[in-house]
């Protein structure tokens, strides 16, 4: 195949400036046909990145038990022979035993939430370091579109840009390139929640008569983003009001740790406003039905 | 061999890159193992080789990214063929040139990300984005193509062996 003569070079350089005029003179053609391509080629893809994602795992897991007992002494090497073998075991259940409280707060959660949701669960993260995103082990053939939105048990996560028949890609509410509609819970202001460069978020467009606090949570607003009303966002943690602007802004901590994201939930089907989350039958959730319009 | 090599690396790259990486990332940043084997086989096979291969690695890594279907397709394939054309120019392929060919290609795939992915911020954005992704990343690349380039088992070294010109370090 490489062993070429310098016209059939020629030709294949040939072919790639054609394929990248195409990209540029018909960028909506081009993008069909690339998408035509690349769902064989991901559905493909897909098989090894579950098997990695699952190796990844494993790896976590013996690190992390390699770390528990690394601090043993020698003195009670004989004992941790014994040992050892219960605290395998102890690990096992113990991962089991976290792996069933977070499958239950996801199901929990799927309970509260009036809108239809879709477990899925996260298989990787961007291929590039240029965006914020990660990738899930469900997409068009588990009925996945690009601008659903995706959440956590404590709060939103993201929305889907791509899909491919076996996996999405979803931009996660840190990146800059992603924004979505909020509510401060307590004044009801509403705004826009951008990423930033830090990894945090921040909420723009705030009217200037809004009284903001620290401290004060913000919730989706249900207008934008395939996202229910009342899912959270994030915690206000600076207030910026320049002189002379229309309107303020605020830096925002997640509400989710995206770093540690196992399992999430697609909003496949968000209902009218006013219809998002209701509160857990323990305590009080984060968002409650009051002030609903 | 080679073109079971090079569909190897298409398919196996980017699920690695997406779930594995990770352990290599430094200040939060990850190598871009695409890059690294554009890069390598450009520098190494020549620019027809590296540019097919960069394009395929590419459309790849777009199927995994958030951003549009043609970015890493297009940087990709340019960063293969400029690797290779880089690697005509030397006499003797060696660690100090390649390190410089990866220095300079992941630094300007960089920058056309930086212009493409971060353009409507303002310019804060943008150079907060030099020394949080750009610079570690490219410090990445170069590393980690040193390190491939010399745990290769055959290095060409010469022109028979790279079948380019004797031309040395021209302009």
């Amino acid at each position: 195949m490489f062993r070429t003569t310098s016209g059939t070079r020629r030709v294949m350089l040939l072919l790639c400036v054609l394929l990248l005029s195409l990209v540029f003179v018909l960028p909506k053609q081009s993008r069909s046909l690339l998408q035509g391509i690349g769902q064989p080629l991901a559905q493909l893809l897909s098989l090894p990145m579950t098997a990695l994602a699952a190796l990844d795992r494993g790896v976590q897991e013996a690190w992390y038990g390699y770390l528990a007992l690394h601090q043993v002494s020698e003195e009670n090497r004989r004992l941790q022979r014994e040992l050892q073998a219960l605290r395998g075991r102890n690990n096992e259940l113990r991962e089991l035993g976290v792996a069933g409280q977070r499958l239950a707060a996801v199901l929990g959660l799927k309970e509260r939430l009036k809108a239809k949701t879709l477990a899925a669960q996260v298989i990787g993260w961007d291929a590039t370091n240029w965006y914020r995103a990660i990738v899930l082990d469900k997409g068009s053939r588990d009925g996945v579109k690009v601008e659903m939105g995706v959440m956590a048990p404590d709060g939103a996560v993201g929305r889907v840009v791509k899909v491919m028949p076996f996996t999405a890609m979803v931009l996660l509410i840190t990146d800059p390139n992603n924004a979505v509609t909020g509510l401060i819970q307590r004044t009801r202001d509403e705004g826009i929640v951008e990423g930033t460069p830090e990894g945090r978020a921040r909420m723009k467009y705030i009217p200037l008569l809004a009284t903001l606090q620290s401290g004060d949570v913000i919730v989706t607003s249900g207008l934008t983003g395939g996202f229910p009303r009342g899912v959270p966002l994030g915690t206000i943690t600076r207030i910026d009001k320049a002189e002379g602007e229309l309107f303020q802004s605020a830096e925002i901590v997640p509400e989710v740790d995206l770093h540690k994201l196992e399992e999430v939930l697609v909003i496949t089907d968000p209902l009218p406003v006013g219809d998002g989350l209701e509160p857990p039958a323990a305590r009080p959730g984060p968002v409650s039905s009051e002030g609903r319009p | 061999m080679k073109p079971a090599l090079y569909a190897a690396l298409v398919l196996g790259l980017v699920p690695l890159q997406t779930s594995l990486v990770h352990y290599l990332s430094f200040v939060g940043v990850r190598p871009d193992l695409c890059l690294v084997a554009a890069g390598l086989i450009g520098f190494l096979a020549g620019p027809v080789e590296g540019a097919l291969v960069g394009i395929a690695l590419g459309f790849t890594q777009d199927l995994f990214s958030a951003g549009a279907l043609w970015l890493n397709l297009i940087t990709k394939g340019s960063v293969g063929l400029l690797a290779g054309l880089a690697g005509r120019q030397v006499t003797n392929a060696t660690l100090a040139t390649l390190v410089i060919t990866m220095v300079s290609l992941s630094a300007l795939e960089n920058l056309v990300f930086l212009f493409v992915v971060r353009g409507g911020g303002d310019l804060g954005d943008r150079l907060s984005a030099l020394p949080s992704i750009l610079l570690p990343e490219t410090l990445l690349n170069a590393a980690l193509g040193a390190a491939l380039y010399w745990l290769l088992p055959v290095r060409p070294s010469g022109e028979q062996e790279m079948g380019r010109r004797p031309i040395g370090m021209v302009g």
